[in-house]
């Protein structure tokens, strides 16, 4: 994936969270943020996914400019999976994939049910689709979470802390769902706490601190180059 | 699941025993009960019970729509919409019902030339339940999180897709046991609709009981007859609950 940002200020309440911030990336299949909490990481996130407007700058995926293009078709092409699964209460995991797929993409049930079945059974949940969320637990939840990010066919995955929310087995379980698509060479970009995660399968990680990019690169987190991001990896490493 | 259905069953007979046992007990232990005086008065007590359920089912539906226009208003960016639903709302939840019946029909209705007891009163008691289902809405429409709504937008659903694919079902849902309780407040307040003459179940019942003094057997038909539309409406209710298949 090509992912370019160009001067992006975002303000919340007349507060600058993101100051002027560019960076030009090429040929990457994962990106991981890093960094501290309210370093921006997530905002940043949410930007790219079209989710919420900034005051300044543009952001393009693969070429195409957010400002050409409108926000409504380009949120069309990307899969976001949120923090805390975010399923619609009331609709069983099936429905929740089904409803996105009808109601905004247009498709009749028949186009894609098999497929949306398979993709759950890719990801350990094929004995769950029928199921309500509240039915199901944290991490299956997620993982259908991330069915659904798939099931609109997504050029890129986004995925912000997918796992922050959950104990250490449930981690596992997405964890190793989020290496399932890593490893079918899908573009990835995830916001994530999991360091070791990170090392293991981004190919690109960008290090964040107050809204800033600290540091960025293939191997920051083998060789890190400022004391900000050393300081941050002693700390986060420091029990393991 | 049939096994706890079973037991479920065989308490709620064992309560309705209860029940049942207690009555007979206060009964018998005070006069005999002559039901049968009230035999030459059946088919006006039975056309009033049809008028309270019709008063009622009326005003139930247009609580349902009162309810919905003041939440609107109340959530409106046009502040005149918004204060005219608020002081609607204090107005009646700071007055008991028979005071608005009372102003509606002799003040309002009749400054206006509506003479229909029926209609007025069906009205007044939909712009009374109204307020507190307006409520009821901004509390469900509240509680649907805000999660639900960013997904909607994720996903690309237009403003009216969200509403009514994500956001009216949960809305439905969560509002659905406190508007049957709402709702059965509604049929119970038709009693006072009374005091307008107007010819519903409780005035036609209490018109028998000045002709033949029956007090006691006079109440518990009155119970009977309210129970009679009550308790469907609360079992209906249940059952959409449990046929929405939601955090059962």
């Amino acid at each position: 994936m090509k992912i370019n940002i160009k001067e992006l200020i975002k303000e919340y309440d007349g507060q600058r969270i993101l100051d002027r911030m560019s960076i030009d990336l090429e040929d990457v299949q994962v990106l991981a943020f890093i960094g501290p909490s309210g370093s921006g990481k997530s905002t940043l996130l949410r930007l790219i996914a079209g989710l919420e407007e900034f005051q300044g700058g543009d952001i393009a995926i693969n070429d195409r400019w957010m400002s050409e293009e409108g926000l409504e078709d380009y949120r069309k092409k990307v899969g976001f999976v949120f923090q805390d699964h975010n399923l619609f209460s009331h609709l069983s995991i099936f429905e929740n994939i089904a409803l996105v797929l009808e109601k905004v993409h247009g498709k009749d049930r028949s186009e894609f049910e098999d497929e949306v079945k398979s993709l759950l059974s890719f990801l350990g949940l094929a004995d769950h689709y029928h199921k309500l969320p509240h039915q199901i637990s944290g991490g299956q939840s997620q993982r259908a979470s991330i069915v659904r990010a798939l099931s609109i066919k997504p050029e890129i995955i986004l995925l912000d802390e997918p796992t922050s929310s959950l104990d250490p087995i449930l981690t596992y379980e997405v964890l190793h769902a989020i290496k399932q698509l890593v490893d079918e060479q899908r573009d990835v970009v995830l916001v994530t706490h999991e360091i070791g995660f990170a090392k293991s399968v981004a190919d690109y990680v960008i290090f964040m601190d107050e809204g800033r990019i600290i540091e960025h690169g293939s191997d920051i987190l083998n060789n890190p180059q400022t004391e900000t991001l050393q300081r941050f990896l002693d700390k986060v490493l420091s029990f393991n | 699941m049939t096994k706890k259905r079973n037991t479920d069953f065989l308490y709620f007979i064992l309560a309705l025993s209860l029940y049942s046992v207690f009555f007979y007990f206060v009964m018998a232990s005070g006069r005999s009960l002559d039901f049968g005086s009230y035999e030459p008065y059946k088919m006006v007590i039975i056309k009033g019970w049809f008028r309270t359920l019709l008063i009622s089912l009326l005003a139930m539906v247009l609580a349902l729509i009162v309810g919905l226009v003041l939440y609107l208003m109340s959530e409106s960016r046009f502040k005149l919409l918004h204060y005219v639903a608020v002081i609607h709302k204090n107005i009646i939840f700071g007055t008991p019902l028979l005071v608005v019946a009372i102003v509606s029909y002799y003040l309002i209705a009749n400054s206006m030339g509506l003479r229909n007891k029926l209609f007025v009163g069906s009205l007044t008691l939909a712009f009374y339940i109204g307020a507190y289902v307006s409520d009821i809405y901004k509390g469900a429409i509240e509680s649907v999180h805000i999660n639900q709504w960013q997904t909607a937008k994720m996903f690309g659903f237009t403003k009216y897709q969200t509403y009514r694919y994500v956001v009216l079902p949960q809305v439905i849902l969560t509002a659905l046991p406190p508007l049957a309780g709402q709702l059965a407040l509604t049929i119970k307040g038709s009693a006072l609709l009374s005091y307008l003459a107007v010819p519903e179940y409780y005035n036609e019942v209490n018109n028998v009981i000045q002709t033949n003094y029956k007090y006691v057997e006079g109440y518990i038909i009155m119970a009977a007859g309210y129970l009679m539309i009550t308790i469907p409406l609360i079992r209906l209710v249940r059952y959409l609950e449990v046929k929405l298949n939601y955090k059962i």
